[in-house]
């Protein structure tokens, strides 16, 4: 087995990670490192990661064989690229230039307009425990703008780009907990097309089997 | 077919795909939208970006939008069609790399960077809002200790993954600006930051991209 994560299994960017290699069917293991504090050692930050903030180094780093990679989302790409089609017929990222070119599209809606919002929310409320009104109703409002466009972007489609796909495995993990230990599930649910893509995707067999591994 | 590019050319976004164009050898028509207030109209949310941004890529009937997603898109598409640039490794280990970097970028280095860019080029100018310095100071202070990092990163390479490739091209924009915003003391005291930016400057792309910028800013 080359494949290992290095990380916790409670961080979003770790389950996005499992959650593609159990997509693709690939066999890894998990490596816990000693803290949150040690992702911030002089070793961690020279062998595994080189970022770090006030909080804490940056994780899920990962290990295939002597090659290592940071960052989820280069992870997942690299994974696709390497083991799609490998040990099974899951298709993350399409062959087709301009399918695959909207997949990354929709992977920018992620990060650039859906995470932000949900992210600091989770991170405050669920992480921290820190119960804020003011961020509960900011985010509130910002949440609710981004999925009136994903209300619309899924119109008459079952996933983001028609097909599942990588863009949906990337919005999966922070939504998670919100709908595990926030009351705001609402949010979501209120929209049809919104709440039926969540049921579709947060029921799969692989995410199943990934909220079995999730350490809080 | 011709490649139509929704966006202004001062927007750094939008030049980060026009750099991506130029380095890829491909011709491509500028749509400048009507004004930042139309990327909110009805018809511009309906049929080209549905979070009303720019820029927008038309490559004939195919529409994409973000722009780091269209060039990885251009360079799967087009790359070594009209010339031997590749911003994208055919291998997947070093591919993967480059996609870290991309990764770094817009995780690390944008943040601080695009408050600076607003806050020195477009506050004033299209905002009328005077720039706020105790945000330029954060944003500065956070960009240093991101290219703290960038210096050990380019330690004994010229570019971050070895070869020229997306992952260099992607900060070019930005990087511009604020370099020449006042700003310039980030990259140029820190030798290896500071070779690899006078190497990227040194890009046919980029020498032309900046150029047309600069007329821009003078007659605006």
């Amino acid at each position: 087995m080359t494949v290992k994560i290095v990380g916790f299994e409670v961080s979003p960017g770790v389950l996005s990670v499992m959650m593609c290699l159990h997509e693709l069917g690939v066999p890894y293991q998990i490596e816990n490192p000693a803290s949150w504090q040690a992702l911030k050692d002089e070793d961690f930050i020279a062998n595994k990661h080189p970022f770090y903030n006030n909080y804490s180094g940056k994780i899920p780093v990962l290990c295939d064989g002597d090659y290592t990679i940071t960052e989820t989302r280069a992870i997942c790409r690299y994974l696709v690229s390497k083991y799609q089609g490998k040990y099974n017929d899951t298709i993350l990222i399409p062959n087709d230039v301009h399918k695959a070119g909207l997949v990354d599209q929709y992977i920018s809606y992620e990060y650039s307009y859906y995470t932000p919002p949900v992210a600091k929310l989770v991170v405050e409320e669920v992480f921290h425990k820190t119960s804020n009104p003011e961020l509960v109703e900011t985010s509130q409002k910002e949440i609710d703008k981004v999925l009136n466009v994903y209300e619309k972007l899924l119109n008459g489609k079952e996933y983001l780009n028609g097909e599942f796909s990588l863009a949906d495995v990337l919005h999966i993990s922070y939504t998670h907990f919100i709908f595990s230990s926030t009351k705001y599930a609402d949010w979501w649910n209120k929209k049809p097309n919104v709440k039926q893509w969540w049921d579709r995707i947060s029921n799969r067999d692989c995410w199943k089997k990934c909220v079995e591994k999730i350490k809080f | 077919m011709t490649i139509r590019l929704i966006g202004y050319s001062a927007s750094y976004p939008t030049l980060r795909v026009i750099i991506c164009l130029k380095e890829l050898g491909l011709p491509y028509e500028l749509e400048p939208p009507a004004s930042y207030q139309s990327l909110k109209d009805e018809d511009f949310i309906a049929n080209k970006h549905p979070f009303g941004k720019m820029p927008v890529l038309f490559d004939g009937d195919f529409r994409i939008t973000e722009s780091r997603a269209i060039c990885r898109y251009l360079a799967s598409k087009y790359q070594g069609k009209h010339n031997d640039i590749i911003l994208i490794p055919k291998d997947v280990h070093k591919a993967g790399l480059v996609d870290q970097f991309i990764s770094y970028e817009l995780s690390y280095y944008d943040p601080p960077l695009s408050k600076l860019v607003y806050q020195e080029k477009f506050a004033k100018k299209f905002f009328n809002k005077d720039p706020d310095p105790e945000i330029i100071k954060q944003a500065h202070e956070e960009l240093a200790k991101v290219l703290d990092v960038y210096e050990k990163l380019l330690e004994g390479k010229e570019y971050l993954n070895g070869e020229y490739s997306l992952a260099d091209l992607v900060l070019c924009p930005g990087t511009n600006y604020v370099y020449g915003a006042g700003h310039s003391d980030l990259w140029d005291n820190r030798p290896n930051v500071k070779n690899w930016w006078s190497r990227l400057c040194n890009r046919d792309a980029n020498k032309k991209s900046f150029e047309e910028i600069k007329s821009f800013w003078e007659n605006n």
